[in-house]
């Protein structure tokens, strides 16, 4: 069963057409991605599935049972920026967010010992630097266990650290089976994080689907000699070989999806007398095939 | 929909630990007596103490039976100061955009506008209940009996206040931001005042000149309406005065006050529901 649905959504703001007609679903259980360059409409369609913009036309619903205020309490939502009152501090804010979800303040500890905030869970919001800001806005979210999460660009603002622990956090609450709808403009992240992708370009679905079959066009290995030359003039005579593309870094081979491995190569190559120093699969290029999907 | 007793926690949790609420709830609690004090005390020591006070009879606007006027017209002046944290409590919401966390929270966008509008009638009958005790206060300490004659101005208080929130209100949901909608909120009530006293010269002029008596026309203006049902208690020089005036319909301008009250709900209401937030 599908826990979103949006059918033929369009959202102008005057003669701007931030959405024009997109459609798809979100299935149980997967880490569904919305990737899309900066005005490409992400936060737009997350603001209009949440009922803070006003849809210029078309229908959505979570759950197959409807859009209204009883539905987004059974959701965990972090859109575009965190928004808590500066005077309190975390546990007052996560207090009135408790409130309005109409969940018990026992699970606030919870929450911020995930996102590491406990320490600092009773200063006042205004002295929080932005990734801290960020990461009480992803405690707010999980706030009461929901089962669907809806996050806007949530690793915004964090350092490395922070970013990897999102994900993570992220990956963990995917395990314990929850759908999580995640808005980013990051290719590494949706790539990292999400098992499913629809990409927006200008208002428009350019492609939805499965990571894999989104991302995965061909199997590539990169590999590299001493000679490249006589290694790209060996790997030219190897089964199946589609292409090759020589980079910085060394020989890009392309092969079929699904066909290569890597022991029969490195033996090949052996066998014509070349040493290879490096060989590893690569997938093909997220930036270049969201780069082919958007142009 | 969320019932008012969770929708009002919430607020609660709000306004609890916040410092500007607290300052002005202060501000105007303090500013309630001490004007009403100051007038207590003119009056009782400087007009009485008059040459030719007895001209005027033995005028007591703190007697009980004049008490609940002039607490009422005098705290009247200080309203702007409950409007003011109005605008600032809503202004807040769409400043740190809370109003918009609430209603991807699970509020419906009707919810927070029954908090809003709750918030408004409990600061105009906190704001009532204060002129009511310093009325009370300031008419025992006159040395006179208890009477509840002239307690129909407690009730215009009500609507003066409620008036002034409402439009605070809409004010603060239209301009979203606060220091411009303080601004506006103190430009509009200059600018309605004055307007408000051409119109009055006007239908003075009417009267005197062209014999046609249209009524006070000043009073029919959004504030100007509940304020025009508060007048400092009559004395026999505003009653000379009254000869060459239009004549006063309170009945009209409670009208007026009400459907200003009926026009500012609606309109608020509207705004919320319906624009992008």
């Amino acid at each position: 069963m599908d826990v979103l649905k949006v059918n033929d959504l369009v959202k102008h703001y005057g003669p701007v057409k931030a959405l024009n007609g997109i459609g798809f679903s979100v299935p149980r259980g997967t880490v569904f991605g919305i990737l899309g360059p900066n005005g490409s409409g992400k936060t737009t369609l997350l603001g209009i599935i949440m009922d803070v913009l006003k849809t210029t036309r078309g229908a959505y619903n979570f759950f197959g049972e409807g859009t209204g205020a009883d539905t987004r309490r059974k959701i965990g939502t972090l859109l575009e920026t965190p928004n808590f009152y500066h005077y309190l501090t975390a546990v007052q804010n996560l207090k009135i967010a408790a409130s309005v979800k109409q969940r018990g303040e026992e699970d606030i500890d919870r929450v911020l010992e995930m996102v590491n905030l406990h320490q600092r869970k009773n200063s006042a919001f205004s002295t929080y630097s932005l990734g801290m800001k960020q990461r009480l806005a992803i405690a707010s979210a999980l706030l009461g266990n929901p089962e669907v999460l809806v996050l806007d660009e949530p690793t915004n603002g964090l350092d490395p650290v922070g970013i990897a622990e999102i994900r993570e956090l992220i990956k963990k609450l995917h395990k314990e089976g929850k759908t999580i709808i995640m808005a980013s403009h990051m290719l590494d992240e949706v790539e990292k994080v999400c098992t499913h992708v629809a990409i927006l370009k200008k208002g428009n679905i350019m492609a939805s689907g499965h990571v894999d079959e989104i991302f995965q066009h061909s199997d590539m290995i990169e590999i590299d000699a001493s000679d490249r030359k006589a290694l790209a003039a060996v790997m030219n005579q190897y089964p199946g070989v589609e292409q090759i593309r020589e980079e910085e870094s060394g020989l890009v081979v392309y092969f079929p999806p699904g066909t290569v491995t890597l022991a029969p190569v490195n033996a090949y190559c052996f066998k014509n007398g070349i040493t290879l120093s490096k060989l590893l699969i690569k997938k093909k290029s997220l930036e270049s095939k969201f780069i082919e999907l958007t142009n | 929909m969320n019932t008012y007793r969770s929708l009002l926690h919430t607020e609660w949790l709000k306004l609890k630990h916040y410092m500007v609420f607290k300052l002005i709830a202060i501000f105007f609690g303090i500013g309630v007596i001490a004007t009403n004090y100051i007038v207590y005390s003119f009056n009782k020591n400087v007009v009485g103490n008059m040459q030719g006070a007895n001209m005027i009879g033995s005028f007591s606007p703190y007697n009980f039976d004049k008490t609940w006027q002039t607490t009422s017209y005098a705290t009247g002046w200080l309203l702007m100061l409950p409007a003011m944290l109005i605008i600032i409590l809503i202004t807040n919401e769409f400043t740190y955009r809370t109003m918009r966390q609430h209603i991807i929270d699970g509020w419906s966008r009707m919810d927070a506008v029954r908090v809003k509008l709750a918030m408004v009638f409990i600061f105009a009958a906190v704001s009532t209940l204060l002129v009511i005790l310093t009325a009370l206060g300031f008419g025992f300490a006159s040395g006179t009996s208890f009477s509840l004659e002239g307690f129909d101005h407690v009730g215009f208080f009500f609507l003066k206040a409620l008036t002034y929130n409402l439009i605070a209100a809409f004010i603060a949901v239209w301009i979203r931001r606060t220091g411009f909608a303080i601004g506006l909120f103190f430009i509009y009530m200059g600018a309605e005042n004055i307007i408000s006293q051409l119109l009055d010269v006007w239908s003075m002029q009417l009267r005197t000149s062209d014999d046609i008596d249209l009524g006070t026309l000043g009073d029919y203006l959004p504030m100007s309406a509940s304020d025009g049902l508060l007048t400092f208690p009559a004395n026999p020089l505003k009653t000379m005065a009254s000869s060459v005036m239009p004549t006063y319909n309170p009945w009209v301008i409670g009208a007026f006050a009400i459907a200003y009250i009926l026009l500012f709900l609606w309109l608020i209401r509207r705004n919320v529901l319906t624009k992008d937030l």
